[in-house]
């Protein structure tokens, strides 16, 4: 494979970490604007315990994850009770002040003769930490998608769970799942912590595969757009944030033949697709389709 | 110092009455069809495209060019209706909720379509436009006004009227008044509803369309930041307000822009916006009901 092939995958995979952040909670019935700032978070932490601090990856990325579950869970505590637009809103701005706050931090110290750290709006450079201990591009491809699987498998085991069909009840009807007994509030924020630490995860990962990031890489943009991943790719399984990556930077950013046209084609596809088919294109009715069809074979003969 | 305060609380009104048309707009839709528009700006953006490619090809003048801002506007409200909105009105299926999401992330993407296809038009990154009015600020004093702020500020004083008479004393004003009340009634009752959103649609991007025109006339200046920066002011001084109330719209909008002058001032730029989001924050966190809900049940007493 050649070096943009690589590059591809990995972004495909980094950037479904977000996606599936934003999955998570669209299937808890919550619509969240600012995902991105717990990506950012993870991304600034991992950077900095690796670049600053010179931990080794698998700390930084443990480090990242709790920071970004815990900013998650503490953005949740005060909205978690907010619904449709209001919370979207109340992300969006939490999101927002995060950018700022990267945008403020400088944190910069000597290593080897060379300023390394967080400077503001000039950004967080020489996060060196893969290409100094000598791993290939393709090695950091199958630690992305490594990571990418066991959460899928995470996913996987709850849809399956009885945790996985109280999930879809709050996210379909949250009174009808608190008359059930489901402490909707608790488990919401539940989701809400364990979507900030798979966005810091992610986050963590895409500050080592670039080695430099700045705010602006986590604004509103990027929220939206893993929110878009999703939908596109549909709410009935955990492959459905997958999918949608796939189509926009697999298809559409890396074919050459749509260069300066890609969201155009992108946008107006997104939108007459969701005519089609408003909760993606494996949502909840196709999944349980193709499931069946894959579970029913042929009664074998005694 | 005082006259310091009394100036940036008056840069505050101007720039609020800029966010008020825009958060006017915003408002009628989200009333109307209980959910939002995220192209709304990039309707703008494409308007005060249209105006800009005419300013330098025919070097129109400013009554023709708030023309095109508004009519590009318009037209391109209209198509995100048609694509976005129009297809989730009815249904047995779906519920409003999914209705929402879908009409937000489909208007999403018709933002993205929208800002390709103006820089595909015109790909600088900065494009100068005329203002209307050639000659120095307004002086009051040792107070300044720029005229370009105080025409934006009589429009959205208008504006609020005009929408006000309209939704209060005429025929189409009270079809609006019925599908916003319930939509299944008023289609029982006769409205053609879907005929109601799509005039709702065409209103707000023409007032989006207006405040597009003075925004654009005002800094002198078109990038493709304007979609952008029209949805997220609009949006956050709906919120601000209280969502789906044209009082709370504009009462939202003057906090805003009262509270950008007075912290820009105090602490700079990045302070600014980290000031406004976090009162968004943390109004949304205590009183999601907005601005208006607040000094309505001050004045009111408890209800």
């Amino acid at each position: 494979m050649d070096e943009f092939a690589l590059g591809v995958l990995t972004n495909i995979g980094l950037f479904s970490f977000l996606a599936l952040s934003a999955y998570l909670l669209l299937v808890a019935g919550e619509m969240s604007f600012g995902q991105q700032a717990f990506f950012g978070v993870g991304a600034y932490a991992a950077g900095m315990g690796t670049a600053l601090w010179g931990w080794p990856l698998a700390g930084a990325v443990a480090f990242a994850m709790a920071l970004g579950g815990g900013a998650a869970w503490l953005v949740g505590l005060p909205t978690i009770r907010l619904r449709g637009l209001y919370f979207a809103m109340a992300t969006l701005a939490a999101a927002e002040m995060f950018r700022i706050l990267f945008e403020l931090l400088h944190f910069q110290r000597e290593i080897d003769g060379e300023l390394v750290g967080p400077d503001g709006t000039q950004g967080f450079r020489g996060i060196r930490w893969v290409l100094e201990r000598g791993f290939e591009q393709h090695e950091f491809l199958a630690l992305v998608w490594g990571l990418l699987a066991v959460a899928l498998a995470a996913f996987a085991l709850v849809e399956r769970s009885r945790l996985g069909a109280t999930l879809r009840m709050v996210g379909e009807d949250p009174e009808l799942a608190a008359v059930f007994g489901v402490d909707v509030a608790r488990l919401k924020l539940a989701v809400v912590a364990a979507a900030g630490a798979l966005a810091a995860l992610g986050g963590a990962l895409y500050a080592h595969h670039n080695t430099y990031i700045e705010p602006r890489n986590f604004d509103i943009m990027l929220g939206v757009h893993s929110l878009a991943y999703a939908l596109i790719g549909g709410l009935g399984t955990a492959l459905g944030p997958l999918l949608g990556v796939l189509v926009d930077i697999g298809l559409l950013e890396s074919l050459r033949v749509f260069q300066g046209w890609r969201m155009i084609v992108f946008g107006g596809l997104v939108a007459v697709l969701l005519i089609a088919r408003p909760r993606g294109l494996l949502d909840e009715a196709t999944v349980n389709r193709i499931r069946r069809a894959l579970v029913r074979r042929p009664p074998v003969a005694p | 110092m005082l006259i310091d305060l009394v100036q940036n609380t008056l840069d505050g009104l101007m720039l609020g009455s800029s966010y008020a048309l825009l958060a006017l707009g915003f408002t009628l839709i989200f009333g109307v069809l209980r959910r939002a528009n995220l192209s709304y700006g990039p309707a703008i953006m494409v308007g005060a495209y249209a105006a800009t490619w005419v300013h330098l090809q025919f070097h129109a003048g400013f009554l023709a060019l708030a023309a095109v801002t508004v009519l590009g506007a318009v037209a391109t409200g209209v198509y995100v209706e048609r694509l976005c909105f129009a297809p989730y009105a009815g249904g047995r299926r779906r519920t409003p909720e999914a209705a929402a999401i879908a009409s937000m992330v489909g208007s999403f993407a018709l933002w993205m379509q929208l800002e390709e296809a103006a820089t595909l038009v015109l790909p600088r990154h900065l494009y100068s436009f005329p203002s209307f009015y050639g000659g120095p600020p307004l002086a009051l004093g040792p107070l300044t006004v720029r005229v370009e702020y105080f025409a934006m500020l009589a429009c959205a004083v208008a504006a609020a009227f005009g929408l006000h008479r309209l939704l209060t004393r005429t025929r189409f004003g009270l079809g609006v008044r019925a599908v916003i009340d319930n939509a299944d009634a008023a289609r029982l009752a006769g409205v053609n509803v879907p005929r109601v959103f799509l005039l709702v649609f065409a209103l707000a991007s023409a007032l989006g369309g207006l405040a597009g025109y003075l925004i654009i006339a005002a800094h002198e200046q078109v990038t493709p930041m304007l979609g952008m920066w029209s949805t997220l002011k609009g949006l956050i001084a709906m919120m601000l307000g209280g969502l789906g109330s044209l009082p709370g719209a504009v009462v939202g909008a003057l906090a805003l822009g009262l509270m950008e002058a007075h912290s820009q001032w105090l602490a700079g730029p990045q302070y600014r916006d980290l000031v406004a989001y976090f009162v968004l924050f943390a109004l949304l966190a205590l009183r999601p009901a907005g601005l208006w809900s607040l000094l309505r049940s001050r004045s009111a007493g408890p209800a």
